[in-house]
């Protein structure tokens, strides 16, 4: 297949409208940049201009490389990836983490934002490959290790939010090759017995709810019955087995599960941004022209809270156009995973939407106030090289992938 | 290889984007929630984020006397401030400011505690500054990064009079201070209040209002310039104080008392107004002005003559013969004399078995009413006093306002006693006292305990027949008065003609109150208290008429001996000053 077919038989868009987001994410930088007044070496926009250039390189190779080299390999990354992530620990923390690698060169690299790539691939492969009768709930104790074995080493470095980005794709995959609903609940239902544990109503509704699942999944009795307890049973104990722990042992537990623990307290960095997104109106105050970004009362302005800068001086009308991009462009991956040939491309595809819908939302609600701060960046429009590169490879792989070999 | 079919069912493709779809329109909900709903509380809260008032202060108002002359005034000093978050190290800095205005550096920083706010707004650190010690900062600007000066209006007074218990003083707020804790008021630290006297009680409206000024600050509350769409609100200046006081009255008031322990008023009875005010020893006002040091303040307080009392608000006193005018009142109202009965008096009368003395100790022989009231003879009230009870005594104290507070413009005002059945039971258990008591209260001794003002009221019912005005010390505060005596013409005319004689009879106590001014008519009394503290108070009440105009006088001296000898001729000189002044004052108006 000669590169000028394969350009026109792929989605375009899948191009374009990362550029777009980037272009968006440029604009903000400059202005963010307009009131810091430090040399262009420490300038962001010139900085994130500059890695754009790698970021597009990957782009194209990951574009170029061959679906089948991909598929080939993808083990041998897959076990690079988990020894890479380990390397950060040899390291000197930065940022108070073991999250980056110190290359010696200007710019350090975050391993785990390439891990996202590797693991979707290689579950991929490992989903595609056997011709498993995905409805037996044995066979998706071996994909969930696939994810848990790198999420668990990025939760050490601490970094809770990216891994539980590597661990998202993992529902959907199997979900997208046939795992019944009801066994992917029974992943997810321990995590709800715990965290609604330590409050009666919610504990009751979610108890019932569960019933009613139950009910309606008609499992084996025993089996249905012995897995409805055995999840009440770990709510119950949850709370005591907290309570077996000593203060400083819960704190550290906390400190795990948020390691963004607002230092000023009562949510001082939520506060800001819902100020400064609500105070942004309709049309916002004028690029530029944001009194919260600029007077510094946004917190990590240039990533994690980089919507609230846009919501401040774009308006709720930039912020419409970025969430209708953004879902655009996950709809098109989709419809690629949907329309694609092969089982891999498809689920490959479909483990990239879900890390773009899962960054963007949570991007988005921590900054709005609806879940905890999670310190996770925006695709294609937060400062920061390693995730910026990464999504562009991801784009360029859906974009590799969503064309359909004739035949 | 890639073998394996996609097969898909499309349900699961729609569920997918199903899910897309609901995450993103939780987001866009919750954008429009925040820009578009609640688009006006955000912007507020931003504006409240990033705008800082920074108050102005207001020049307080002057202090006036009735014809305009300025009793208190502002002048200039200039003040060092600091702005902590903008200080390289205070230690240091302190220091440095220490040896150039000659101040410790232990002041500078309990200065610095006392008025410090923010780490972003100003605190004092230093007042009156001269303009060596600002040159002296300035040539070490680069050495004190946050440190300032301003100007700042202080109070001055005039050096002919003191006045300093009637305008009181103003003081610096400090964090300890309630109103600076108080959120409701918009008092801050390093703010100045009227503290004692007048400056107190016209506090709102001598203070004026603050203006504000509007800086636009950054997250770490720097300021990093103006607002240019909100405008600075300017101070409104505090109000002038027009007072009734008559500066050259005052003068010669406190220049008859000064050297001796004692007050004096003088007023207008119908109007009420106060035309001097003086309370005796008293301090300089400068001394509050806020770097008062240590040794001042103890000398000043350890001063066994008390500076600090305000005897007329709070100078408690025995009224003595003042108070005979009172006795007679309650026997001619109850018809229990006859004028011209004659009463015999020895020097002293036995009662019981105690001897009540008279003052004069051959004793006056036979006198009536008059003579008894010129003459001030006390054997003749004790005689007398029998005639009637405690209660229609009490009802004419009464009557005039004694017992409780007159209700003029001043925050601080004592009640003094005067005793009733209930009181004296109290004191004396029900059968510890008796008619004997009584006896001592007839001639305004005994448990009887007045202030100065209420003798100015007292003085102005005499002279007006019970219709005095309100006392007040500031323009259009005055009124009707708290207490308003009713008794017939025959018994103000005999009241005020008596106590004429106290001032023009041959044997009149009052005798050298008189400046023999033509067309001048005074009426009076004299007292002397015996109190606990040594010699007796030397008192004299009365009052002036001269073309229509009135004038009442308090004088009280305190242990100095009798009130005629002592009291009636400074008394004199009052009345001759202000006689003088007034008819200079009327050539001038009617050339």
């Amino acid at each position: 297949m000669t590169l000028t077919r394969k350009i026109a038989e792929t989605p375009q868009s899948l191009l374009l409208m990362p550029v777009f987001l980037s272009v968006l994410g440029l604009g903000i930088l400059y202005s963010i940049s307009l009131h810091q007044g430090t040399a262009l070496a420490q300038n962001l926009f010139f900085k994130q201009s500059i890695i754009l250039i790698p970021a597009l390189v990957g782009f194209g190779s990951s574009f170029l490389v061959s679906r089948n080299f991909i598929h080939k390999y993808i083990y041998i990354l897959y076990f690079l990836t988990l020894g890479i992530l380990a390397v950060p620990f040899l390291g000197e923390k930065v940022a108070g983490t073991h999250r980056w690698i110190d290359l010696g060169l200007p710019v350090s690299v975050q391993p785990s934002e390439f891990a996202k790539i590797i693991i979707v691939i290689a579950l991929a492969r490992y989903l595609s490959d056997r011709n498993l009768q995905m409805r037996h709930f044995g066979s998706l104790v071996f994909p969930c290790f696939i994810v848990l074995a790198p999420s668990l080493i990025v939760l050490n470095q601490p970094d809770l939010g990216t891994a539980i980005i590597l661990i998202t794709p993992l529902i959907p995959m199997l979900f997208w090759v046939g795992a019944r609903p009801f066994h992917l609940f029974l992943f997810i239902a321990p995590i709800f017995s715990i965290l609604t544990a330590f409050h009666l109503v919610p504990f009751f509704i979610w108890a019932g709810f569960m019933a009613i699942i139950f009910y309606l999944s008609k499992p084996k009795l025993l089996t249905g019955i012995g897995l409805y307890f055995g999840n009440i049973f770990l709510g119950l104990l949850t709370p005591v087995a907290w309570n077996l722990l000593r203060p400083f042992q819960q704190k550290r537990v906390l400190t795990l599960l948020n390691p963004d623990l607002d230092p000023l307290g009562a949510g001082y960095q939520i506060i800001q941004s819902k100020m400064a997104i609500g105070s942004g109106g309709f049309l916002g105050k004028g690029w530029g022209q944001g009194t919260q970004t600029h007077l510094k009362f946004l917190p990590v302005q240039e990533s994690d809270f980089i919507v609230s800068v846009m919501g401040e001086e774009l308006g709720f009308i930039a912020l419409l156009i970025m969430l209708t991009v953004f879902t655009f462009f996950i709809f098109r991956i989709t419809r690629s995973a949907f329309e694609s040939n092969d089982r891999f491309s498809g689920l490959v595809l479909i483990g990239f939407a879900s890390i773009f819908l899962a960054h963007v939302f949570v991007n988005c609600a921590m900054t709005v106030g609806l879940i905890p701060v999670k310190g996770l960046p925006l695709p294609f429009i937060s400062y920061g090289g390693s995730f910026l590169m990464a999504s562009f490879m991801m784009a360029g792989v859906s974009m590799n992938l969503a064309v359909n070999r004739m035949g | 290889m890639l073998k394996a079919d996609n097969q898909v069912p499309r349900s699961r493709y729609l569920a997918f984007n199903l899910l897309t779809f609901v995450l993103m329109a939780i987001l866009l909900g919750r954008f429009f929630n925040l820009q578009i709903l609640n688009y006006d509380t955000y912007r507020k809260r931003a504006d409240s984020n990033r705008i800082r008032a920074v108050s102005l202060d207001a020049p307080r108002g002057l202090i006036l006397d009735r014809n305009g002359v300025i009793l208190v005034d502002n002048y200039p000093t200039y003040v060092l401030y600091c702005i902590p978050g903008e200080m390289e190290s205070k230690e240091e800095q302190f220091s440095v400011i220490g040896q150039n205005i000659g101040l410790d550096k232990s002041i500078l920083v309990s200065n610095y505690k006392k008025y410090y706010r923010t780490r972003f707004l100003p605190a004092k650190l230093a007042k009156d500054l001269s303009f060596d010690e600002l040159s002296r900062i300035e040539e070490n600007k680069l050495a004190l990064p946050g440190v300032f000066y301003t100007q700042h209006p202080e109070r001055i007074y005039t050096q002919k009079v003191r006045a300093s218990h009637l305008v009181g003083y103003i003081k610096d707020l400090d964090n300890s201070a309630k109103v600076v804790a108080d959120k409701q008021s918009d008092y801050e630290a390093g703010d100045l209040i009227g503290w004692v006297g007048l400056e107190k009680q016209y506090e709102s409206s001598l203070r004026g209002e603050k203006g504000a000024s509007f800086f636009q600050v950054d997250a770490f509350g720097r300021e990093v310039g103006q607002i240019a769409e909100r405008e600075d609100i300017s101070p409104i200046p505090g109000r002038n104080l027009m007072t009734t006081i008559d500066i050259t009255i005052q003068e010669a008031l406190e220049r008859e008392l000064q050297g001796v322990r004692g007050v004096g008023i003088v007023s207008i009875p119908e109007t009420g107004e106060i035309i001097a005010c003086a309370s005796s020893p008293d301090y300089l006002p400068e001394l509050f002005r806020g770097s008062m040091s240590g040794i001042d303040w103890s000398h000043i307080v350890s001063d066994t003559n008390k500076p600090l009392l305000n005897r007329f608000a709070n100078g408690l006193y025995p009224p003595g013969s003042t108070f005979k005018m009172l006795t007679t009142i309650a026997l001619l109202n109850k018809q229990k004399i006859n004028p011209s009965e004659r009463i015999e008096c020895t020097g002293s009368y036995e009662f019981g078995d105690r001897f009540f003395r008279c003052w004069k100790e051959e004793g006056h022989g036979f006198v009536n009413l008059e003579q008894a009231i010129e003459q001030s003879c006390n054997v003749y009230f004790y005689q007398t006093v029998q005639r009637i009870s405690l209660k229609d005594l009490w009802m004419v104290w009464d009557r005039f306002g004694f017992g409780r507070k007159t209700g003029y413009d001043f925050p601080i005002e004592s009640k003094g006693i005067i005793p009733d059945r209930a009181f004296m039971n109290k004191r004396y258990g029900r059968r510890g006292w008796a008619r004997g008591n009584l006896l001592n209260m007839a001639v305004g001794q005994g448990e009887i305990l007045v202030t100065p003002v209420q003798m100015a009221m007292y003085i102005n019912h005499l002279a007006t027949e019970g219709r005095a005005g309100k006392l007040h010390f500031v323009k259009g505060q005055g009124g009707i008065s708290g207490s308003s005596p009713h008794y017939s013409n025959s018994i103000w005319e005999k009241i005020s003609s008596h106590m004429g004689k106290v001032v023009y009879g041959l044997r009149g106590t009052g005798k050298s109150a008189n400046p023999k001014i033509k067309g001048l008519k005074l009426a009076g009394k004299t007292g002397t208290s015996e109190n606990p503290h040594g010699e007796p108070h030397a008192w004299f009440i009365g009052y002036g008429e001269k073309d229509g105009r009135k004038v009442s006088l308090v004088l009280l001296i305190e242990n100095s001996g009798h009130g005629g000898e002592v009291a009636a001729p400074k008394a004199r000189r009052i009345f001759a000053q202000y006689f003088n002044s007034e008819s200079t004052q009327m050539a001038e108006k009617t050339p």
